[in-house]
């Protein structure tokens, strides 16, 4: 008897996953857009080289599917405006564009769907989909907050050390910088001559300033924007330590750095102006492109140098998620396109043509890392980065409109490091305490 | 005699307009102004709430709107004279007589300058004063002037867009001062001319009583444009560096569409469109009184 028992057990799981492998080989992209053939899926995208990768693949996706993709374009700087406007609206964008500084922002206002509402329904999810193959870091930082995931990785960035190898040599080094230290004390001195400079920190008073210099400076000294409780930390030894250093660093970068944004600091070792910045991972193909850069067989890449924590690079990028303010159709619709775009099936196609994919899979092709260069460095960045290297929380946009414009006058020394840093302190409180973190009305997260 | 108008003519004559006015300019306002007395940010959009004068207390005793207001105010004194002393020096010389086809062909060109968007006044400045591939340094260094970090340093990129704004609206002074010169009687000027060879003479008793209301139309539109100035240093400077440039447009800019604090940001647009209509209303109290 309890063998008939087990036997049928055995039998009925056995059928089941039959039935649930069928199911699997099954799915595919077209029949599960057939009944939202027709619909249209308004997204925003920048015009970075990801974006414009996507773009050239978009087209296929909406000949297999009959969905039309309706993108408009927009400069980083109005994105989130733009979306915020569209939400608050109950506009028309039925997909949203997140960078990962706007992930509590866009889910505490409860503007995006959360990626299990798709990944549970057999019908709209891939069986490829396998989100455990996404960068871990990546996956819970560009598209996750307070343990749900949102959106799937994108346009993924780490900053990398981008250098010129020939300036380098020139100048005795066999190799880039391994720490911030040396950075500073052995290449700045040695590099910064003839109306050339060893380093270009872009700094100017946007996000640019918040994320590229100053978190930059923060988090490799072993700082913090907050403690464990949201206080300010920005007045700890470890967060002046960095602080400090960017201000004597300044002396090894080409004056005028604060009106650096990343076209200027890019154009700058392009033209061999610098030998070294530290970019995001998403200008490798702007350096390589020979109309856009004169540096050629010279670049070179690696990542960030280590200061006292490690190496704790910056880390930036974008997700996309399905709106809650569009109609049944279109979260499907934006579904099936978020998860084609961001497939491991196309992560190499992605990458081809110019995108940065979060897909281990595909950086686990040999051949992928003597195309792309800037691999080995890049996958090194994402084992050792920092979730909350700006903080995620719904506060980030006004908390970085305060460290934009203090960090600026710090670095122009209209305010000394620490008392910018106590004034960037008090405000970020003040803005804490109304938004109820400091009364247990909200979870400290970040 | 006189003919009685209906109502209903003057009605459908002006109605348009009016309709018009009240749905583009009025109701706008009127929407402003009530959000202005609201904490309505878009982020926390489900946390409105009516707050009175609250967000007119908290731009009022706040330094850095005084400071905006510091730096707009400066940038006033500074560039409305110029253009005004240039405008009317341009004018002047345009006006004298035997100038033909030449004059023709600068007035053209001086339209040009005004008919440049602001935006991208900005964007060819930010180009041209480029510390290191900028025209202005280039032109610099032909005079062995060594290059000039001009939108990174606080003190030279406040000075870039003052030279800017007065680029671009002397041009628009100098013709509604030639305009005003076209308004003098020949035969008196000629006859001021007879009596006195000093220009000075001239211009401040025939000439100038004719440029005043000209004058009054330049310093209100100017006044109020100088207050609201916002693309081309949105766009060249983005305020920086530091807060160096931050105007009070660029700031009310930041508060609503980068923090998204829509209340505060309308109670200091209402501050400053009350500050426009009395400065206005001044000007219009203080000179026309001149001339009627």
């Amino acid at each position: 008897m309890k063998l008939r028992n087990c036997v049928s057990a055995f039998a009925f799981m056995a059928l089941g996953l039959a039935a649930g492998s069928q199911a699997a080989s099954a799915w595919s992209l077209e029949e599960a857009a057939k009944p939202y053939a027709g619909t249209t899926v308004d997204v925003v995208f920048l015009d970075r080289p990801g974006y414009n990768a996507a773009k050239e693949m978009l087209p296929e996706f909406e000949s297999k599917t009959g969905i039309k993709v309706n993108i408009t374009t927009l400069p980083y700087e109005n994105a989130l405006g733009e979306q915020v406007r569209d939400f608050v609206a109950q506009g028309d964008l039925d997909a949203a564009l997140i960078d990962l500084v706007w992930i509590g922002n866009f889910a505490e206002n409860g503007w995006i769907v959360p990626a299990d509402t798709f990944t549970k329904d057999p019908k709209l999810a891939d069986p490829d989909l396998d989100m455990n193959d996404f960068f871990p870091l990546v996956l819970n930082a560009f598209g996750g907050w307070n343990g749900t995931i949102y959106g799937l990785p994108f346009d993924n960035y780490s900053g990398l050390l981008f250098y010129n190898k020939c300036m380098l040599k020139d100048a005795g080094f066999d190799g880039p910088p391994e720490t911030w230290a040396d950075l500073k004390d052995k290449y700045g001195p040695a590099l910064t001559k003839d109306g050339k400079f060893a380093f270009a920190l872009q700094s100017k008073r946007n996000e640019t300033q918040s994320a590229d210099s100053f978190a930059r400076m923060l988090w490799p000294f072993g700082g913090s924007f907050l403690t464990k409780d949201f206080k300010s930390n920005l007045n700890s030894p470890e967060s002046q330590a960095g602080l400090n250093f960017r201000q004597d660093l300044m002396k090894y970068m080409p004056p005028g750095i604060v009106s650096y944004d990343h076209a200027e600091a890019v154009n700058a070792l392009a033209q061999g102006d610098v030998a070294m910045i530290t970019e995001w991972s998403a200008f490798y193909s702007t350096l390589t492109n020979k109309d856009t850069s004169k540096i050629g067989d010279c670049l070179a890449i690696a990542p960030e140098p280590k200061g006292p924590a490690g190496r704790k690079p910056a880390l930036g990028g974008f997700s996309l998620a399905v709106a809650t303010q569009a109609d049944d159709n279109e979260k499907a619709a934006a579904w099936l396109m978020i998860q084609w775009l961001t497939s491991k099936a196309n992560a190499q196609t992605y990458l081809e043509k110019g995108g940065v994919p979060a897909r281990q899979s595909v950086y686990q092709n040999a051949d992928n890392a003597k195309r792309f260069t800037y691999i080995p460095a890049l996958v090194e960045s994402w084992q050792d980065g920092v979730p909350e290297f700006r903080p995620r929380f719904a506060e980030w946009p006004t908390i970085t409109e305060i460290v934009q414009e203090w960090g600026s006058k710090m670095m122009l020394g209209e305010v000394s490091v620490e008392e910018g840093a106590k004034t960037i302190g008090a405000k970020m409180e003040e803005v804490l305490q109304k938004a109820g973190y400091y009364d247990g009305k909200k979870p400290l997260a970040q | 005699m006189t003919t009685r108008v209906r109502a209903s003519t003057i009605a459908a004559f002006l109605g348009p307009s009016v309709f018009a006015l009240a749905l583009v300019g009025i109701a706008p306002l009127l929407y402003g102004v009530w959000k202005s007395l609201h904490f309505f940010n878009l982020t926390k959009a489900n946390q409105q709430e009516f707050v009175g004068l609250a967000n007119y207390a908290t731009v009022l005793t706040d330094p850095v709107f005084w400071q905006s207001m510091y730096r707009t105010a400066v940038l006033f004194f500074v560039s409305v004279p110029t253009q005004i002393v240039l405008g009317v020096g341009i004018a002047l010389l345009l006006h004298r007589p035997g100038l033909g086809a030449l004059r023709a062909l600068t007035r053209l060109a001086l339209v040009l300058p005004m008919a440049t968007t602001y935006a991208v006044v900005g964007l060819l400045a930010q180009v041209m004063f480029n510390i290191k591939y900028g025209v202005i340094n280039q032109f610099l260094g032909f005079a062995g002037i060594a290059p000039v970090n001009w939108i990174g340093d606080p003190v030279n990129a406040y000075i870039a867009v003052i030279f800017w704004d007065v680029w671009q609206w002397t041009p628009f002074v100098a013709l509604v001062m030639l305009a005003s010169l076209s308004s003098v009687p020949p035969e008196i000027e000629e006859a001021a001319r007879l009596e006195t060879g000093r220009w000075w003479t001239i211009l401040r008793h025939i000439q100038l009583p004719f440029l005043v209301p000209g004058l009054v139309a330049v310093l209100i539109l100017r006044t109020a444009d100088t207050l609201k100035l916002f693309d081309m240093v949105f766009t060249m400077t983005r305020g920086g560096p530091g807060s160096a440039t931050e105007f009070i447009a660029i700031l009310i800019e930041r508060t609503g569409n980068r923090q998204f604090d829509i209340g505060l940001a309308s109670a200091q647009a209402i501050i400053l469109l009350v500050l426009t209509v009395f400065l206005a209303r001044a000007y219009i109290r203080l000179f026309y009184r001149e001339v009627r």
